[in-house]
């Protein structure tokens, strides 16, 4: 019985993470249309909402690596994946609070390694598995995004360089209207895939489901894909002006080139299993289809603090998940601590909120232009 | 822990780096074609020269049916695995 008060609570703050990693990661997907005028910014958010939920039934591809080769599923407890949860959440709220563009995905996995280590030791993390399918395409996927987004836009301007600019631009507006929307899909197939990986992941440790004929339940996929698109609705404004503006100012063949070249790398992961950050990709796309016009267009202290922010986030979220499950643990192995935790947690959240709005909202539609 | 190249998943990763090069890059460099053909059969148009513009309309819807296709094959693939 207490058991399965754990795993409703850690469906349940699953289900938190992955809206708060829609509402996060909405600035990665909109940014860009929202900056070239190539949507109105509620629009964009609430096509991206959709798409983020029609995104999460392509593949279970990403759900899988997750749920079996990060850390050791027969050593797994929900008390655990808690801990991991908790660890991404946070991690997630203090960066949106700094407008920090970091990856919800690294949080996640960082957190489920901190907890893990925690728990059971280095037995419980799956060095290779983290290193193999995790960290290394981690590394790949921005620079690919960014070599892929710098060729592309070299290319366009070489096609349409001599036409007139009106009709190109309205052009490429129109083209960004189906970039953005691939470039959501991509987002809701990977991230939305993690979360099910770990609500998969803790019904395992429940006994809820058999390791061996391993699935993600349809229940699972439904509502993980229903979070994040909320999450993504209710929007992260501060974020939208980071990638949007602020690293460096874009035209619109710029947005389709950096959207067309995120929603590639993202895509071909996802088909592939690769749980990577669409934050860290899309950023290196964005950059790229800067950097390749004029290396000085690139607001290169804002990328750096863009990277100082993923560096940091491994080991900030593996952090909190450990002293998280700490945390719980003093309480024992019941559900007890997770409640109290999650309490800690909300009251946390309010508390940043609150602090936010006092400080007015961070961008608004006329500020993105 | 095996060496880095045993735990690396080659394949997959070298899949992903040419499958995003040609997509990113191929797909875009078409709907660039799409709006070349545009602009151009737009410009010709009005200067009274048809039959360059139809020349050009058509090199946009080529290249338009390209990215399209392009687009829901990469779709079906993903959805097909």
């Amino acid at each position: 019985m207490s058991s399965d008060v754990i795993v409703v609570i850690v469906v349940a703050t699953a289900l938190a993470f992955d809206f708060t990693n829609g509402f996060h990661d909405t600035a990665n997907v909109v940014a860009t249309s929202i900056s070239t005028r190539a949507m109105p910014p509620r629009l964009a958010v609430g096509y991206a909402s959709a798409l983020n939920f029609v995104g999460a039934f392509i593949s279970l591809e990403v759900a899988a690596t997750v749920a079996n080769d990060v850390i050791q599923a027969d050593l797994v407890t929900p008390l655990m994946v808690f801990g991991g949860l908790i660890g991404a959440i946070a991690w997630n709220l203090i960066t949106w609070y700094f407008g920090l563009p970091s990856s919800s995905s690294h949080a996640l996995i960082g957190g489920m390694i901190g907890a893990a280590f925690a728990a059971e030791g280095a037995n419980a993390v799956l060095a290779e598995g983290v290193l193999g399918k995790v960290m290394i395409p981690a590394l790949v996927a921005p620079l690919l995004a960014f070599a892929t987004a710098g060729l592309a836009i070299l290319l366009i301007y070489r096609i349409v360089g001599r036409q007139r600019p009106g009709p190109v631009g309205a052009g490429f507006r129109a083209g960004q209207v189906v970039s953005g929307g691939l470039l959501a899909l991509a987002h809701g197939t990977n991230d939305a895939q993690k979360t099910m990986g770990v609500i998969t992941l803790a019904l395992v440790a429940n006994g809820s489901i058999s390791q061996e004929h391993f699935h993600v339940p349809d229940w699972v996929v439904v509502s993980a894909a229903s979070a994040i698109a909320l999450g993504t609705y209710a929007g992260g404004w501060r974020i939208i002006k980071t990638m949007g503006s602020r690293i460096h100012k874009m035209d619109s063949a710029q947005g389709f080139a950096a959207q067309g070249a995120g929603a590639a790398v993202i895509l071909a992961s996802s088909h592939v299993g690769f749980p990577l950050s669409t934050t860290h990709t899309i950023s290196g796309a964005v950059i790229g289809s800067g950097a390749a016009k004029r290396l000085s267009a690139v607001r290169w202290g804002v990328a750096g603090n863009i990277v100082v922010a993923w560096l940091l986030t491994l080991p900030a979220a593996a952090s909190i998940g450990a002293v998280t499950y700490g945390i719980t643990r003093i309480f024992g192995t019941g559900a007890v601590g997770p409640v109290v935790v999650s309490v800690l947690i909300l009251i946390g959240a309010a508390a940043l909120f609150a602090r936010r709005a006092q400080r007015g909202p961070a961008v608004t539609a006329a500020e993105t232009g | 822990m095996p060496p880095l190249a045993e735990i690396v998943d080659v394949d997959n990763l070298l899949e992903v780096v040419w499958v995003s090069l040609v997509a990113g890059i191929g797909a875009t460099a078409a709907y660039a074609f799409a709006i070349l053909g545009a602009a151009r059969a737009l410009d010709l148009s009005r200067s009274g020269r048809p039959a360059e513009a139809v020349l050009f309309g058509a090199m946009c819807a080529i290249a338009l049916t390209a990215v399209g296709a392009a687009v829901v094959y990469g779709i079906v693939i993903m959805t097909n695995k």
